[in-house]
């Protein structure tokens, strides 16, 4: 009996013991002071650029960096759509990746404003960079004037088709609304699919541009800045007008145009299941090689000639994490990304249909770039997508809105009011 | 005679039923396995449910390769083996102690420790996740194993422990008075006949970690690092709509499992239902 | 993740029997000379340990952040019940909620019946009867992701489900099935089952196999048909076997996760959401970490119920 009444107080007291060191241990709520594991060393380059051009291309350009530089970086490559979910998660974990790719504007000076971007206006001052235009630079300098983006490249919208197919059915690129509606009842009379779509899960966000394009051609692009940042409310009129214009299409759209995403959508496009796309121009880095060549654009219709034109050009680059424990090399880095050597670099091994950021950086000479760069410098504003202009979060809420109007146009007026408090509750948070 | 007719007719019209039964079961697969030898071309021109125009087998280098699936897998071993031995042993030895000898508090802690296996995991997820980014382990194989290794051990403990207790005392009474001692007991005597039971549970462990998707994608960031179920996902956003070669990839990705269902088959099943007929 | 095992019910003495009369009685006694070794402590302690660190630490710090408001990076600010009140007036929550308890339902009526009907069918051995059981149970090795993965390719809008349905001339029933709103949630209902039905028609056929054919005799003896075979003599001795299903489907439904993140991630607009997914998206895209704890406390405590019976019948099988 008392071996065993001695033998469980000996339990008790090893079990005690395990408690009490247990609770002595760290708690899960522990901040770090950022003193992470090496000072110096490799640095990570987190990146969304996932489609298999584009990979290949941040592949190459890695490593021509390592061969010209003392510092490393690795690569790590994350899905796209995993990407910006979990791009808040990797600035706010413990031992941060050091760079990322994403985008200028008030996406980027939101996570500024949270003190989770590096300052990196000491790359803005080198050499390599004094070419850009003033244009980048205020796009990638946050609320407190400090540069936290160093733009890489830049591209443009439009609604993209097959020539072949235009001339087989007599079709010639519309400037107008009117003339636009013709075309898509041209080509639905041809039995194809007029207008393809692509926000199917995942890839929701494509809508935002139709929205983003009709608010811009009806209302410019001051409008829509002010709108996206909580100035308008999404029940004004001019947002009802968007729809009303947006319902006048709506029946030339792929039925099925919210179930795919816009790397499917851009193959039906070129397997010629539908006539036209509007699409940015990454989906180059998607299709199969060659795919290209029968494809031509034009900009978005004008609706009201009155309002002067704006395009979207959303503008690619890096920021940098402010906990990264080594500052030299994400510089270093980011700096050798503007020179001219890197971008060219870029625009030979990926698709080619982007616009390098460094003006003395030579675009791909493809008549495709240059007709959409003498768009971009033909317009009036540039603004540079939804997201990119307000938050991840309100993105969130278009996405919402916007798939629900295309699947149900009869409930816009709830479809609205519920965007707006949704938004509403965003903006607050912000 | 009729009764015979009776017989053979019933047994033609089970085999009918039950194939019938399995190829709905199996069609899905089968499909899956047609699109991942069709072509890129062919899929984008004649669409998914065309009859193949194309014999692809690229697809799979393409995933293998490209997809990253070669190295994922890797990662799968690098957890999962170290996993399943060190779960086994631990759970053995918990189990060992705890069924054969009186140790103070013994069902409290056979419970304690399976409660540990029920809990859902939602609730580990965050602290597991800023713990270890707070002791500089994450991100790392070591977090991801002793994580997989805590969760599932006092399911093992449990199973085992009931399993051993069906061993005859005897054969302890006989090393005791060898004069052996409970590690040699253990290890010499109680191990070696609990190998059936080591064997059906070891397949299940393997096959559970694994294909395992919440931890990986909890407590790793580096794409480099992920095992082959979290790895599925990276490439089904690298291969948007190239469903081939997605479909390749989730072949890939199956097969290890199925290769252990196939080879350890009996001890798969007996694992499911250890104990379950005495 | 967890498997349960059926033990048979142990025969009438053991339970209730005061401990000092068991300990004489019967081939389990046990070998203590001088109480546990060191060794045998450490047996026990060591993975012990492990659990705790890896699993109980952390769960006493979940059920704590879950009173907290904390983003991941600026310390956590005590607010009480505040998470929880917030639940009360969150649409999304309330939706994850209604889908996990239509998940539950459907998911678990349809794998019950379903293994039970498989497990009935191919119960006996016969000549290519592993064969037959080989072609249900092979979903149940695949990951669920991968299992996902393939039912994404053949929902297509251009794919499978939809070919197969318009070339049997139900055409009319074709649909965007994971973009629908109104279909999303059932849709991914269909793999967990395919691969669902296969483990628990397993786990019926072992307890088929424990059921005493001389029960059969009896009954039929005494002119019962078939159904009143099934419904007297197999359902009643399939009892315990129910008790370990029931379990399993519970806390399978909570790995629903899996699949629902691969294909839709609760989308579209929260249509499918689950309170798995839900918790995993608040708390590591929104990095609103108290209240993702919070929602995975509300996940523990629906799952309360099905641990303790669970744990109390593994009580009293322990000794």
């Amino acid at each position: 009996m008392s071996s065993l009444e001695t033998s469980r107080r000996g339990f008790l007291t090893g079990v005690g013991a395990l408690g009490a060191a247990a609770a002595l241990g760290g708690c899960a709520t522990a901040t770090t002071s950022g003193s992470s594991a090496q000072q110096g060393g490799a640095v990570t380059l987190q990146s969304d650029l996932s489609s298999p051009l584009a990979e290949k291309a941040m592949q190459a350009l890695i490593a021509a960096y390592s061969k010209q530089s003392k510092y490393t970086v690795n690569l790590n490559t994350v899905a796209a759509t995993t990407y910006q979910p979990l791009l808040p998660t990797y600035l706010t974990s413990a031992n941060p990746p050091d760079i990322y790719t994403w985008y200028a504007g008030s996406d980027a000076n939101h996570y500024a404003a949270r003190g989770l971007l590096l300052d990196v206006s000491s790359v803005w001052n080198s050499s390599a960079m004094n070419k850009y235009p003033a244009a980048l630079k205020s796009l990638s300098t946050d609320a407190a004037g400090q540069q936290i983006f160093v733009p890489t490249d830049y591209y443009w919208w439009g609604v993209f088709y097959r020539k072949s197919q235009f001339a087989k059915w007599g079709l010639s690129a519309p400037t107008t609304w009117a003339e636009f509606l013709q075309v898509c009842q041209t080509i639905k009379s041809k039995g194809v699919i007029p207008i393809g779509l692509g926000a199917g899960t995942g890839t929701a966000w494509v809508a935002s541009a139709w929205f983003d394009y009709l608010d811009i051609r009806l209302n410019g692009a001051q409008y829509h800045r002010d709108l996206l940042a909580g100035k308008h409310s999404f029940t004004d009129p001019q947002v009802a007008d968007v729809f009303t214009a947006w319902k006048q299409v709506l029946p030339y759209f792929d039925p099925n145009g919210t179930a795919v995403t816009w790397q499917e959508a851009s193959n039906q496009l070129i397997q010629g299941q539908s006539g036209m796309l509007l699409t940015g121009t990454f989906f180059a880095d998607a299709v199969p090689a060659g795919s290209l060549d029968d494809l031509d654009f034009f900009k978005f219709p004008v609706i009201d000639p009155s309002v002067p034109d704006a395009e979207e050009a959303p503008t690619d680059g890096l920021f940098a994490s402010s906990r990264t424990h080594n500052a030299d090399a994400v510089m270093d880095f980011m700096t050798w990304m503007t020179t001219p050597a890197a971008q060219n670099l870029w625009t030979a091994t990926s698709s080619g249909t982007v616009i390098p950021a460094n003006p003395l950086a030579k675009s791909p000479a493809t008549p495709l770039v240059e007709k959409g760069k003498a768009m971009l410098a033909a317009a009036s504003e540039l603004t540079q997508f939804f997201n990119r202009d307000s938050t991840d979060a309100l993105q969130n809420t278009a996405n919402t809105a916007l798939i629900d109007f295309i699947q149900n146009p009869g409930k816009l007026n709830s479809i609205l009011a519920t965007w707006q408090s949704q938004a509403e509750q965003v903006w607050k948070s912000a | 005679m009729a009764a015979t007719r009776n017989r053979q007719l019933r047994t033609i019209g089970f085999h009918t039923g039950a194939s019938f039964l399995s190829a709905i079961w199996f069609l899905p697969i089968a499909l899956i396995l047609i699109i991942s030898l069709r072509s890129t071309n062919d899929v984008l021109a004649n669409g998914l449910n065309a009859l193949p125009h194309s014999f692809a087998p690229g697809n799979y280098s393409s995933a293998w390769t490209g997809g990253g699936m070669e190295h994922a897998l890797i990662n799968s071993a690098i957890v999962a083996v170290p996993g399943v031995a060190i779960t086994l042993l631990l759970g053995s030895m918990a189990a060992f102690a705890l069924s054969r000898y009186e140790i103070p508090f013994r069902r409290t802690l056979i419970l304690v420790m399976l409660g540990g296996n029920l809990l859902p995991p939602q609730i580990l997820l965050v602290p597991v996740a800023k713990l270890s980014q707070v002791f500089g382990i994450y991100d790392t194989f070591t977090t991801l194993i002793a994580v997989e290794i805590g969760f599932g051990l006092g399911f093992y403990v449990f199973v085992l422990q009931g399993f051993m207790r069906s061993i005859p005392t005897e054969i302890q009474q006989a090393a005791l008075l060898d004069g052996a001692g409970p590690i040699q007991i253990y290890w010499r005597i109680v191990l070696p006949l609990a190998r059936p039971a080591l064997a059906a549970l070891g397949a299940l462990a393997f096959t559970w970690i694994f294909n395992d998707l919440l931890w990986p994608i909890t407590v790793l960031i580096t794409e480099s690092k992920m095992p082959v179920t979290p790895a599925l996902l990276t490439l089904q956003g690298q291969f948007v709509s190239y469903w081939n070669v997605i479909a390749a990839g989730s072949v890939i990705a199956a097969i290890p499992t199925v290769a252990v269902f196939l080879r350890f088959q009996r001890h798969f099943i007996s694992g499911l239902n250890l104990g379950a007929v005495k | 993740m967890t498997v349960a095992s059926t033990q048979a019910l142990p025969s009438g003495s053991a339970t209730g029997t005061p401990r000092a009369q068991r300990r004489t009685r019967g081939p389990r006694r046990r070998f203590r000379p001088f109480g546990p070794s060191p060794a045998l402590i450490a047996f026990v302690l060591v993975p012990l340990l492990v659990e705790s660190v890896a699993v109980f630490w952390p769960a006493i710090q979940g059920f704590y952040i879950s009173l907290t408001h904390w983003d991941g990076v600026n310390p956590p600010t005590f607010t009480g019940l505040g998470n929880y009140r917030q639940m009360f007036s969150d649409p999304v929550f309330r939706k994850a909620l209604e889908n996990t308890a239509i998940w539950l339902v459907l998911f678990g009526t349809v794998s019950a019946a379903g293994g039970l009907g498989c497990a009935l069918f191919l119960q006996r051995e016969r000549r290519g009867i592993s064969i037959y059981r080989a072609a249900l149970f092979l979903p149940v090795v695949f990951s669920l992701t991968a299992t996902a993965l393939m039912w994404q390719t053949l929902y297509q809008p251009n794919g499978m489900v939809n070919g197969l349905l318009s070339s049997i001339g139900l055409g009319g029933w074709q649909h965007a099935w994971l973009a629908n709103p109104s279909t999303a949630l059932y849709a991914q209902i269909v793999p967990a089952l395919w691969r669902e039905i296969g483990y628990v028609m397993v786990l019926y056929l072992a307890g088929l196999k424990g059921i005493d054919p001389v029960l059969y005799e009896a009954a039929k003896v005494d002119g019962a048909s078939a159904w009143q075979q099934f419904r007297n003599v197999t359902l009643p001795q399939l009892r315990s076997v129910n008790a370990v299903v029931l379990s399993v489907i519970v806390i399978d439904s909570l790995r629903s996760f899996d699949v629902v993140w691969a294909l839709t991630q609760g989308g579209p607009y929260n249509s499918s959401q689950l309170l798995s997914t839900y918790m995993y998206q608040t708390a590591f895209v929104n990095t609103d970490y108290g209240y993702g704890c919070a929602l995975a406390v509300v996940i523990f405590v629906l799952a309360f119920g099905v641990i303790v019976s669970y744990l109390i019948r593994a009580f009293k099988e322990t000794d």
